[in-house]
């Protein structure tokens, strides 16, 4: 009796010892599943699973015709593990210093895991794990790269070693070197349009990646169409980190920028910039800018700001190169404002072009300031189209006193003074605190302002002034950027011409562009600006420039804007240039008006601008008869 | 009855180790049937990787090719390969420009000298 109670007593224990096992393997089963499932879940997908980030392709930034101005190539960011290096640092720096064109010395501290302390005296290595070698290296030098990596040689016998130094040797040349996909932003041109263009930086985003950011120019102004959605793709692992396709969870494809497209073209921009280059080997002025755009429709087709830089090589980016002068510089026009100043008092009917105004022999006194016509002239009695020929100050003036203060400040605004433009472009300025209200005007204000003094404006503004003349009194918004296109092409946004308002009547547009064509005349100010066999429109600007708080005799801002065919206008020029060497015998005229004549003339080859008038050349073939026998 | 039972015996025990050998075949072969399957499916996996990969690196080449072929058209290495070349932009002397004709002729004998005056062998579209 007393054994079998003892039997039962045992197997009650034994009984008593499987459960306590079994409850323990129970509460540890419910301690990893249910307990700490998230955490160890987390725990298990971070050994076993792998999010890789797919960088969107920045969008490509066209001309007109399509020829690529910047573009994103794909490129590797070299990284390394200093941890599974060891002490091979020397022979892997010397294997791959001249690939990466780094020092072999540089290299080596790079791929040495260093402790340092911090400002807190803590310690911190330098990436145990992890390291940045060389970024924007082309996917040819990563290869190389690779199979310098697999050819490397540690001078022993590999066979003889031990089985986790062969282990630690395959590792090295495995997976010590990494590379991570980036891109570099080029511009094929070089500095073709740079500050139309601008250029980006890079910025590293929560993804560990880097993204192009712009800085300037188009690439800021559309960088969130040109930045496009990364995409990013979450699958398993095997034991040698290769991705098992079968276990993807989750698979997003990276969407590319959004392309623009712009009215630019290369060809003409071209032209543009290597004349304003060879204008300032020729003048050595402090710069010089350019406008080249179709009046009709305010499609830029060039626009530069000499000095530039290129935007391949932020290097060249500084304080002098860096400003795009069209829009951010703000000047007095000089004469080319009296276009304002006409126009207005032509359009109010209180001048005609045959009017005659007296130029007081060349000296006027008003409101207790002399004013005197430019380049020693006396001129007495001149038309109104001759005030404008022959850029009379004073004739200006007396036009500008008639048309009267608050008149003359209304066409200056509807003209688009003091006003954004609406250009797409970063750091444009209005100039509105320049262009003050009639009632804020010094008395003498009413004859200095007509002549392009006590009035400052931006050199896209004047460009524009000049193209609403050109297109019948209609103020055009300049267009810049034709369309926005998706990586395959297809047009996403595609904008259209806009006319801000009408400033003064067809007619009053028309007697403006006839007063327009006798300064590009041989009695006009701007004689060297014509162009054969075109007829050119268009006035000359010589400005003084504020020096210490008084105008300057030496310094002047010079410029010439023009149209042509002036019947017909296909495009309107505007030089600018800031003080030439020439000093005080600088004028519009003679400085910017041959500059105008040549692009004029290899724009008009090249734009096929349909002819004024043939004149057939000594020697030319004759003109072809037609099949009905005229010419 | 004895002989009867014998050979009823035998017959028995033959069907059962028939179908045990069946279902033995029948686990062995969907097991290796499983094993075979996974294989394929890590080799397709592997075929999709490799083939992403191809597909990747064309589209890298593609991009590359794109670029060099805007370099080549890119208007400013046009132009510096010109002048390389000793060429330089026409003279307005040089450019003959052609009138063209109307498109809607004014009168039928008009339009029938036109096409008189076509050089010989075109044709009218």
């Amino acid at each position: 009796m007393i054994k079998r109670e003892q039997q039962f007593n045992r197997a009650l224990a034994l009984l008593a010892l499987v459960v306590l096992a079994f409850a323990g393997l129970g509460f540890r089963l419910m301690d990893l599943q249910v307990w700490r499932h998230d955490e160890l879940a987390k725990l298990a997908e971070k050994k076993t699973q792998q999010t890789s980030w797919r960088t969107a392709k920045r969008g490509d930034i066209l001309d007109a015709n399509g020829n690529l101005l910047a573009t994103s190539v794909s490129v590797k960011m070299i990284c390394a593990d200093p941890s599974m290096i060891g002490g091979q640092q020397a022979v892997v720096a010397h294997a791959l210093a001249p690939l990466l064109q780094m020092s072999e010395v540089e290299l080596q501290q790079r791929l040495t895991p260093r402790i340092q302390k911090n400002s807190q005296s803590e310690a911190v290595t330098n990436g145990l794990h992890y390291v940045r070698l060389q970024k924007n290296v082309p996917d040819e030098t990563w290869q190389k790269i690779q199979t310098a990596m697999s050819q490397l040689s540690f001078g022993v016998d590999e066979k003889k070693l031990p089985k986790a130094d062969r282990a630690f040797l395959h590792n090295l040349r495995e997976y010590a070197i990494s590379a991570e996909p980036d891109q570099l932003r080029v511009y094929p041109n070089g500095s073709l349009a740079a500050h139309v263009l601008g250029f980006v930086g890079t910025v590293e985003n929560t993804n560990h990646t880097s993204d192009a950011v712009g800085y300037d120019g188009i690439e800021k102004f559309f960088d969130d169409k040109l930045r496009g959605a990364s995409g990013w793709r979450v699958s398993g692992m095997d034991s040698r980190k290769n991705e098992l396709v079968t276990l993807r969870d989750e698979d997003v494809q990276a969407q590319s920028g959004l392309n623009v497209v712009l009215t630019i073209d290369a060809a003409v921009q071209h032209i543009l910039e290597t004349t304003l280059t060879n204008a300032i080997a020729r003048h050595a002025p402090e710069s010089i800018t350019g406008i080249v755009m179709r009046p009709r429709t305010g499609e830029i087709l060039a626009l530069a700001s000499l000095p530039s830089y290129d935007p391949n090589n932020l290097r060249t980016i500084n304080t002098n190169t860096e400003p795009d002068r069209v829009i951010s510089d703000v000047m007095e026009p000089g004469s080319t404002f009296k276009t304002i100043v006409i126009s207005g008092a032509l359009n109010e009917h209180i001048v005609t072009l045959n009017d005659t105004v007296f130029c007081e022999n060349g000296v006027f006194h008003f409101a207790g300031i002399t004013l005197h016509d430019s380049e020693g002239h006396h001129f007495g009695n001149l038309t109104v189209q001759q005030v404008l020929q022959k850029s009379s100050n004073i004739g200006a003036s007396k036009i500008g006193i008639q048309l009267q203060a608050p008149k003359l400040y209304d066409y200056m605004t509807d003209f688009g003074l003091g006003a954004f433009t609406g250009i797409p472009l970063p750091h444009e300025v209005s100039a509105k605190n320049f262009v003050r209200p009639a009632d804020k005007w010094g008395k003498y204000s009413i004859a200095q302002i007509p002549m392009g003094q006590g009035v400052a404006v931006t050199r896209l503004q004047m460009a524009m002034v000049m193209g609403a003349i050109a297109n019948g009194g209609v103020l055009m918004r300049p267009m810049l950027v034709k369309e926005l296109d998706d990586a395959s092409g297809n047009v996403v946004q595609r904008y259209q011409p806009q006319s801000v308002r009408r400033v003064v009547t067809e007619t009053t547009a028309k007697e403006m562009v006839e007063a327009l064509k006798t300064v590009v005349s041989k009695d006009g100010t701007a004689a060297l600006a014509a162009i054969t066999n075109y007829v050119v429109a268009g006035k000359t600007g010589t400005a003084q420039k504020v020096v210490d708080g008084k105008y300057a005799n030496d310094r002047f801002v010079v410029s010439f804007l023009g149209f042509f065919p002036a019947d017909n206008p296909q495009i309107c020029i505007s030089i600018v240039m800031d003080s030439p060497k020439e000093g005080g015998h600088a004028f519009g005229g003679a400085l910017c008006g041959p500059i105008f004549s040549e692009i004029g003339k290899r724009c008009a080859s090249y734009l096929n601008i349909p002819p004024d008038e043939i004149s057939p050349q000594p020697g030319s073939p004759s003109p072809l008869v037609a099949a009905d026998g005229s010419h | 009855m004895a002989k009867n039972r014998k050979n009823q015996a035998a017959a028995i025990r033959f069907g059962p180790a028939l179908k045990a050998s069946f279902l033995c075949l029948l686990i062995a072969g969907s097991a290796v049937g499983y094993v075979w399957q996974k294989s394929q499916v890590y080799q397709l996996g592997k075929q999709i990787r490799e083939t992403e990969s191809r597909l990747a690196q064309l589209e890298r080449n593609n991009l590359m090719l794109d670029n060099q072929l805007a370099d080549l058209r890119s208007p400013v290495k046009l132009d510096q390969r010109a002048r390389n070349l000793g060429l330089i932009p026409a003279q307005p002397a040089q450019v003959v420009r052609l009138s063209e004709m109307p498109l809607v002729p004014s009168d039928k004998n008009s339009f029938a000298r036109q096409l008189a005056a076509r050089p010989a062998g075109v044709t009218p579209q």
